[in-house]
């Protein structure tokens, strides 16, 4: 047996934003996903547990970091800076927990459109900040690149705002955005001589929240527009296939699940219709209105927050209360119908989920909905539900994970979830357990 | 609690000009957009991004959950919170308005910047006049504003119309508010002849558009504080009142038996000369930029400006402010009280029931710095009619006749003249003035009174009287709005003044 000194395993990570398991498994076995259908074939693929909650931040950061919230300090796409009611949107600056690409430094990574990554931070490599990133510039590492990107018409993400006025011109700009992300990914491929190459498609997540329906019924409108990305996204991960060598590792994943929406649910509404919450202004859609009287609120997409006094400026419920509040919270959320349907179907304290230094920042309780329900903070909402353009909603337990690999027999958990990525990553690399152990 | 009356306190990131907008999240799809839209911005799932250039450290925000109270950046002064070390550029900084101001806001602790191509001066010159009040050259301003108050003024002379230079000296001060005093602001200038007209409407219209074009080039987020005038809307006869350019949300157009909500739509203008068609074209512009550009405007419709005196300019001679007392660039209070100085007749037009709102230099001055502290929101066209009260021509004339006869042994009559003007004498007048004391805490802190006794009290000087005895025959108008150039002829002179005034002085 010959031994290549040195040699560094490459591999190759693919992620497909908010792509259900049971979709990627139905349009394998259904023609539109052939090479992904072939690549099902060569590997192992699991459904797979998300984030709770079950957002792209969240999700994502713990894919790359294989830890905790409590850990890497991302819980969601947004929070209040500690001890003010600032609402921030944390960003890469923020993660607490170094990514994968930092564990080897001699490994040189490619990372395009991971969301949760801008500002772009230098690395042995590339990278290109995905979702939610403000402007190209910060976007890059390094910043040679822009002009290249700039030829390409390289956009960081599709402008959702389309979709209000013309589904048609979304979807055009839905195609654009990835021929520009195939494009960027190609350009880096054959430019970098990378040992980590990462890329993650974001449009899938965007087309299903908009255009979910139109899944589900072969007879809508854009049912083949649908499927017709799909198929691109699987051309995109065939060609992807073709270009490795035979001992490259693959994985390709999703973050979160998706499935129909049916109602909006607004957790404040409730709240402040059961005392838990009062503004100011009553109609006010701002946390920095939240009264001293408050003993709870929400930030989205449903975690919920006890106001303690000495945590934040007008915080106004003692630590020895906390639990009170806590239960009178599960009762109030265990009991929400709405036309005769629960609407949550777990309640989640934060010792239950949260574990690391960082547990003093979690919300108190996390709500994970039935079916059809979307849960949204809706500090705004003067309804406590309703429904909107959206047709599609995350699902927590429904994401996947595609290991193309038989080196390694065991490598695949039986009950993945996105906390064991990284840990599959430093296997696949260079047999090394988690990452940053 | 304050000792001040706070009223942007509640005001936040949204309204600071301090904070880069960076675009719009909407987490329910997912999706982001680099560009801010008005409608999905009230969305209740949609947030705005911003960053605050002053202190980066904040990260990405909602710039509606930090208010001016809460922000250490603003700080407590006496006319609400205003941006530490903010930066004020002022348009037409040589003006009567625009150098009382800069020392204003100066006095303040604001960064003062400013243009001037000193167009007031030569058009005053034009006419063979000169300001009553002699003011220093522009380098003796600055050096004595330094001297004296401490004051350092960025200064630069340039044209309004020259976009180039202007844009260069707003990139390079990236001003956080811009007052815009650079306009001709005289009715009968514009109405000389054919090149005057055009000459004001240029400098006034394309100057203030090419304006508009760079604040959206180069600092979107810098509010805009426009000088308008309450002559914009006219004098309508229906007796209709007068709102502050916008229709309040109950107003309604009743007609052929239907109604319709007038709520939000502009009021109509009907404006009294070319000077004013060019101040009500400024008003559209704007309108329009901050519509499709989210730049964000206070149009200050200003009532007749008088008076003299502020601490600033009267701390020093050389500090002291332009007083022009001509046909063309006179305001009728002023120059009521530079006539009665020298025995001169106050001269008022027609019936001289024309009513008019009215405010002092150093009121006008406060409600400026309300303005400048509560910047609108983005996108949003805002509209004060700014005065401290109203009443008739012939009114101000008995109140400067009186304590001009009363406080300084004067002889002073009245007289009536034809009206040069095209416009009613006798007319119906309802103005509402309520947004400045209403949403900035606005209070006149200086009657008629008061100030016409302290502009007597500077004209009666020697000096200063003796240049306005200089000028007399330059006083009375010959420009005529038919296109004439020939004296108005006397029509009545009132030797037996009665003094009545105060009971017809409606202050707000």
């Amino acid at each position: 047996m010959i031994f290549i000194k040195n040699r560094k395993r490459r591999l190759v990570i693919i992620g497909v934003d908010g792509v259900p398991y049971r979709l990627i498994r139905d349009l394998s076995q259904t023609g539109i996903m052939p090479h992904t259908a072939s690549l099902i074939k060569q590997g192992i693929l699991r459904q797979m547990a998300s984030s709770i909650p079950e957002v792209s931040s969240v999700a994502w950061s713990s894919i790359i970091t294989g830890k905790n919230p409590a850990e890497h300090g991302i819980f969601g796409f947004t929070d209040l800076a500690p001890a003010t009611y600032r609402l921030s949107f944390p960003n890469f600056s923020d993660l607490k927990a170094p990514p994968f690409w930092y564990h080897d430094p001699k490994r040189r990574s490619v990372i395009i459109n991971v969301p949760s990554t801008y500002p772009a931070e230098s690395l042995n490599g590339v990278l290109i900040s995905g979702f939610v990133a403000l402007d190209i510039e910060r976007a890059t590492y390094p910043k040679t690149l822009i002009p290249r990107l700039m030829d390409m018409d390289y956009r960081i993400d599709v402008d959702s705002q389309k979709a209000h006025s013309s589904l048609d011109l979304f979807l055009k700009h839905l195609d654009q955005t990835l021929k520009a992300r195939i494009k960027a990914y190609r350009y880096l491929w054959e430019n970098i001589d990378w040992d980590t190459f990462m890329v993650v498609f974001t449009e899938t997540d965007r087309l299903s929240h908009f255009l979910w329906d139109a899944y589900e019924d072969p007879s809508h409108k854009y049912h083949q527009a649908f499927l017709r990305h799909f198929s691109q996204i699987d051309e995109a991960i065939g060609e992807i296939k073709s270009r490795t060598n035979e001992d490259d590792s693959i994985i390709l994943l999703s973050d979160h699940g998706f499935e129909r929406t049916e109602k909006n649910v607004y957790i404040s509404s409730y709240l402040k219709n059961e005392g838990f919450l009062k503004l100011k202004k009553p109609s006010s859609g701002n946390y920095s209105d939240i009264d001293h009287h408050t003993r709870a609120f929400a930030l989205d997409p449903a975690r919920i927050y006890i106001h303690l006094k000495g945590k934040y400026p007008r915080g106004s419920v003692e630590k020895e209360d906390r639990d009170k509040v806590i239960c009178d919270l599960e009762a109030l959320f265990s009991s929400i119908e709405i036309q005769g349907k629960k609407v949550i179907k777990r309640i989640y304290r934060k010792e239950e989920i949260f574990f690391g230094p960082l547990s003093p920042y979690a919300p108190d309780l996390v709500l994970l909905p039935h079916q059809g329900f979307d849960l949204k903070a809706g500090l705004k909402a003067k309804e406590p539900y309703g429904k909107d353009i959206f047709t599609g909603k995350h699902t927590q337990h429904d994401a996947f994970l595609l290991v193309s690999d038989h080196s390694d027999d065991d490598i695949m958990p039986n009950n993945p979830s996105v906390f064991d990525i990284a840990h599959i990553i430093g296997r696949l690399c260079n047999g090394n357990t988690t990452p940053n152990d | 609690m304050s000792a001040y009356s706070m009223h942007n306190q509640d005001k936040t990131c949204w309204n600071c000009p301090a904070i880069d907008l960076a675009g719009m999240v909407d987490f329910r799809a997912c999706g982001q957009s680099l560009q801010i839209s008005k409608a999905r911005s009230d969305d209740s799932d949609t947030y705005i991004l911003a960053r605050c250039k002053r202190n980066p450290g904040l990260g990405v925000y909602d710039p509606t959950t930090i208010t001016f109270a809460e922000c250490p950046e603003w700080i407590e002064r006496p006319y609400g919170y205003l941006l530490r070390d903010m930066r004020v550029m002022i348009l037409g900084i040589d003006g009567y308005l625009g150098w009382t101001l800069a020392l204003w806001l100066g006095n303040l602790g604001i960064k003062v910047s400013g243009i001037d191509n000193y167009n007031r001066r030569n058009w005053v010159k034009e006419r063979g006049a000169h300001t009553v009040v002699p003011i220093s050259r522009m380098s003796e301003r600055l050096h004595a504003a330094t001297s004296v108050l401490g004051i350092d003024i960025n200064f630069r002379e340039i044209d309004i119309m020259d976009r180039a230079r202007l844009a260069e000296f707003i990139d390079e001060v990236k001003p956080e508010a811009i007052v815009h005093y650079a306009e001709c602001p005289s009715a009968p200038y514009s109405m000389i002849d054919a090149e005057h007209a055009i000459l004001v409407q240029e400098n006034n219209v394309l100057g203030t558009l090419g304006l508009l074009f760079i604040m959206r080039d180069l600092v979107p987020e810098t509010s805009l504080i426009k000088l308008g005038t309450m002559g914009e809307y006219g004098t309508p006869l229906t007796g209709r009142p007068i709102f502050e350019g916008i229709f309040p949300a109950d107003a309604i157009l009743k007609w052929d038996n239907r109604e319709w909500s007038l709520g939000g739509e502009l009021t109509p203008r009907d404006p009294v000369s070319f000077y004013h068609v060019s101040k009500v074209q400024d008003t559209f512009n704007v309108y329009e930029s901050c519509k499709y550009w989210w730049l964000r405007s206070y149009d200050v419709m200003q009532g007749v400006i008088y008076g003299i005196h502020t601490d600033q300019v009267a701390a020093d001679e050389r500090l002291r402010t332009r007083f022009d007392i001509d046909e063309w660039f006179g305001t009728v209070i002023n120059r009521f009280v530079a006539q009665a100085v020298i025995g001169f007749p106050l001269s008022i037009y027609g019936a001289g029931e024309q009513l008019r709102g009215f405010i002092a230099l150093e009121d006008a001055m406060q409600c400026m710095v309300r303005l400048i502290a509560s910047p609108p929101d983005p996108g949003q066209y805002g509209v004060v009619n700014q005065m401290s009260g109203y009443c008739s021509i012939r009114s101000l004339a008995e109140t400067v006749a009186e304590i001009g006869s009363q406080e300084f042994g004067l002889t002073v009559r009245i007289q009536r003249v034809e009206n040069p003007r095209v416009e009613a004498d006798i007319h119906p007048f309802e103005p509402i003035y309520d947004n400045l004391p209403k949403e900035f805490a606005f209070q006149p802190k200086v009657s008629p009174e008061m100030e016409i006794y302290r502009m007597f009290e500077l004209l009666t000087q020697p000096s200063i009287k003796q240049r306005i005895e200089e000028k007399k025959h330059l006083i009375l108008p010959r420009t005529w709005w038919s296109g004439q150039k020939k004296p108005v002829e006397t029509l009545e002179v009132i030797d037996e003044v009665e003094y009545a005034p105060r009971a017809k002085v409606y202050l707000s």
